[in-house]
């Protein structure tokens, strides 16, 4: 299980002091951390700090000013490295099904038709699509449409996962539901994620690991073990604890 | 569905559009029996009347259908010519900046031309044999369907783009599998505004020059000062046009499924 001890698991991205410019402008300040094979980091901080930038360099979107980010030890690479990620935006292709929606990372990646029946067959049944496989995504509520993008991602067996504030525009009950799949997706395929939101609740329910970041220009202000035990219950004391202390960090500059 | 308006049924729009084309007919029969509307223009009765007897007596060498079929045919050849170039150049400049660059230019002069300014030179270039007919309805289609798949192509979803980079999508693919098929309700939007503009040019080069079509009819009419030929006339343009319309939109729903349902 993923959530155990994590010590000895080796690291997956690493993050050395990196830091982006866009001319004058400071964004990322000298930001180092790890994150381990299979962990699930959550990246809080105020909004407009840079997180978003933070995930583009990543994802060699923009190329950091000075530092570098590795993942398995090696420059990141997107033909080679399998990384997934999912948008605030319902990314899905209207003009696809369900299904195909789901196939289509495995498609794009031209594996063998085998492969992808099962692998989609597999996705649908977790996220509970299998009877909504025929749809069309203008068929379908907002919570199914970011369900098929998360098992359109989780398809594909990203060996990192990065996710932008995926449920920042839905209802509470909604982000839940949504938030209680995604460990299930996570601790049934062992990927590592890094999850970045401003919901604070939220980082503290999902996360092993809490970073929580300054204003701009952007530094790390703390990084956080989160040893809540699972299942979570965001009314606990315990969990109200932990939430308290993160918002007070990011309330004190 | 956006033909219809709200509350609407599919039945419901189909008895308004038939009452409202009755209650026209029967308003233009009146004027005709009862106003000097009649010394210009046939009966409605007559104009049908004549319209259906054309569809056995020919007009000139062929019966009706044969004037269509003629003008038809003609429409088919410059509709697929013109579509085909129209969705390749149109696609190519709303995604390739720099075939944007060189071809927006060239197309945006020579754009709002209307086809039928090309006649004298099309006649001149190609005589007056079906290859100018051809070469105009050519360009009605080209440039409507151009223009439609060019703005669906600069419309295409940036988020969807990026989210096919990341699924693992390489140019090639982000090209057919996200900017085409996005695309393709523009280019069902600009096929139907060509054909009708394709349709409309047809009549306007038959009408230059040429011994059957339906453009054909209402300038035969003319020269033989018979109005109730040109109505005739009018009435097929009319009529297949319509036909197209539908015909047209009846294939969009078909191959837009996921566009038209549930909206």
């Amino acid at each position: 299980m993923a959530v155990s001890d994590n010590m000895d698991r080796e690291i997956k991205v690493k993050v050395d002091h990196m830091t982006k410019r866009f001319g004058d402008l400071l964004v990322l300040d000298d930001i180092s951390f790890n994150v381990k094979k299979g962990e699930f980091l959550c990246i809080v901080g105020p909004t407009g700090c840079g997180k978003t930038t933070f995930l583009n360099c990543i994802t060699k979107l923009y190329e950091p000013t000075s530092g570098e980010i590795l993942l398995n030890n090696e420059p990141v690479n997107l033909k080679k490295h399998n990384v997934s990620y999912i948008f605030q935006e319902y990314s899905t292709m209207s003009w696809l099904t369900v299904e195909e929606n789901i196939a289509f990372g495995l498609k794009m990646k031209k594996r063998p038709q085998e492969e992808i029946n099962l692998a989609v067959a597999e996705m649908l049944e977790v996220v509970g699509l299998t009877d909504y496989k025929d749809y069309y995504p203008a068929e379908l509520s907002t919570s199914m449409l970011q369900r098929v993008v998360i098992a359109r991602a989780f398809a594909t067996k990203p060996e990192l996962l990065l996710m932008d504030e995926p449920y920042g525009q839905l209802d509470i009950d909604l982000r839940f539901k949504l938030e209680d799949e995604l460990l299930k997706l996570w601790r049934a395929t062992g990927t590592t994620v890094i999850f970045i939101t401003h919901n604070i609740e939220e980082a503290v329910y999902l996360s092993e690991n809490i970073l929580i970041l300054t204003n701009k220009p952007t530094s790390i202000k703390e990084y956080m073990k989160n040893e809540l035990p699972w299942p979570r219950n965001v009314v606990s004391p315990e969990f109200v604890k932990v939430r308290n202390r993160v918002t007070e960090l990011i309330k004190w500059w | 569905m956006k033909t219809r308006f709200r509350g609407a049924s599919k039945y419901e729009t189909a008895i308004c559009a038939a009452i409202s084309i009755f209650v026209f007919l029967c308003l233009w029969e009146l004027a005709v029996r009862t106003t000097a509307v009649g010394l210009f223009i046939s009966s409605p009765i007559t104009v049908i009347g004549k319209t259906l007897r054309s569809i056995v007596e020919p007009l000139g060498t062929h019966t009706i259908q044969g004037h269509v079929l003629w003008s038809l045919s003609r429409v088919a050849v410059g509709f697929v010519v013109g579509s085909v170039a129209g969705v390749v150049v149109g696609v190519l400049m709303g995604w390739y900046r720099i075939f944007e660059a060189i071809v927006r230019p060239l197309f945006e002069v020579i754009r709002p031309i209307p086809p039928i300014a090309w006649i004298p030179l099309a006649i001149l270039w190609f005589g007056l044999g079906e290859s100018s007919k051809y070469f105009l309805i050519f360009l009605a289609v080209f440039s409507n369907v151009t223009m439609n798949a060019y703005s669906g192509a600069r419309a295409v979803d940036q988020t969807l783009v990026g989210a096919a980079k990341m699924l693992g999508a390489n140019n090639r693919q982000v090209f057919t599998s996200i900017v085409l098929p996005s695309c393709v309700p523009q280019i069902f939007a600009g096929l139907q505004i060509g054909l009708g503009s394709g349709w409309a040019t047809v009549v306007a080069a038959e009408m230059v020059r040429s011994s059957e079509g339906v453009g054909w009819v209402i300038t035969k009419g003319q020269d033989l000062n018979n109005p109730l030929q040109i109505l005739v006339g009018i009435v097929g343009i009319g009529v297949i046009g319509y036909i197209l319309a539908v015909l047209m939109r009846a294939i969009e729903a078909k191959l837009c499924v996921w566009s038209e349902r549930g909206k």
